[in-house]
């Protein structure tokens, strides 16, 4: 690390990319699903939740300082993911008393994300033999 | 800025959220591990329900009539910071890490402790807000 912008703008870059590409694929979801239940934000956590165990088994022989994995994991994962969207549809839902599509989003959000990082894990493993 | 197109606009509002918020949850992370020690990701729980409270707080000020924010700000702060500060992924991360070191019981209560006080701190954010709103409307 020569110079101490490095880091922050590696952060940062990749932080633009993660969260362009959650706004955007959002909209995607709404247009071709509706917006009556929030399809984009749940596609978006079990997708990066996904990629984030695959990259942290796959990419363990990368030296943790390198700016690449502070651009992917703290970066790009970390703002493509959001947690404070997936709490506020969830009290949407509850407030909209549709009870069975908040549960379904609420727990199923945790879990599918949970079984997502398990699964990118197993195929990370997979590959690397 | 009325001379920038709106999905110029649009784009840099996320990404100077986004950039404030993601160095906001590095740089939060790092002085919490420090205060609270590693042993349990408190740091990203911290993190995510004062980011569900900021959330619960400004969506619900954004829809009131006292006060107007300008679509492009209630990009750059709901969308770029606070779905910036907030994160999924390290979450659910953490939750298989503390699973895989075999304890059970931390990543139970982490996991699902997450989501429940990240729904409690939204609720004091929508409620702290509905008070202002009501303050400012009375006056």
């Amino acid at each position: 690390m020569e110079s101490p912008y490095l880091l922050p703008a590696w952060i940062g870059l990749g932080a633009v990319f993660g969260a362009l590409s959650r706004y955007y694929l959002t909209l995607i979801c709404a247009r071709a699903l509706g917006g009556y239940f929030p399809f984009g934000t749940f596609v978006v956590n079990l997708s990066g939740a996904s990629l984030m165990g695959f990259l942290a088994t796959y990419l363990p022989s990368v030296n943790p300082n390198l700016p690449l994995n502070h651009l992917i994991f703290v970066g790009f994962l970390g703002s493509y993911t959001t947690f404070s969207t997936y709490a506020l549809e969830t009290t949407n839902l509850l407030k909209q008393k549709t009870y069975g599509q908040a549960l379904f989003y609420g727990v199923g959000g945790l879990v599918a994300g949970f079984l997502g990082v398990e699964l990118g894990i197993a195929l990370a493993r997979q590959l690397s033999g | 800025m009325t001379m920038v197109k709106q999905p110029v606009r649009t784009m840099l509002a996320i990404s100077l959220g986004a950039i404030a918020g993601a160095l906001g949850r590095y740089y939060v992370g790092i002085a919490l591990n420090g205060l609270l020690g590693t042993a349990l990701p408190l740091s990203t729980l911290v993190i995510n329900v004062t980011g569900c409270f900021g959330m619960g707080l400004l969506a619900t000020l954004s829809v009131g009539r006292a006060i107007s924010l300008h679509p492009d700000l209630r990009l750059l702060l709901l969308t770029g910071f606070l779905g910036s500060y907030t994160t999924f992924s390290t979450y659910e991360l953490e939750s298989s890490s503390l699973l895989a070191q075999d304890r059970l019981g931390a990543a139970l209560y982490y996991w699902a402790g997450s989501a429940l006080l990240g729904l409690i701190g939204l609720q004091l954010g929508i409620a702290l807000a509905e008070w202002l709103l009501k303050q400012l409307e009375q006056n």
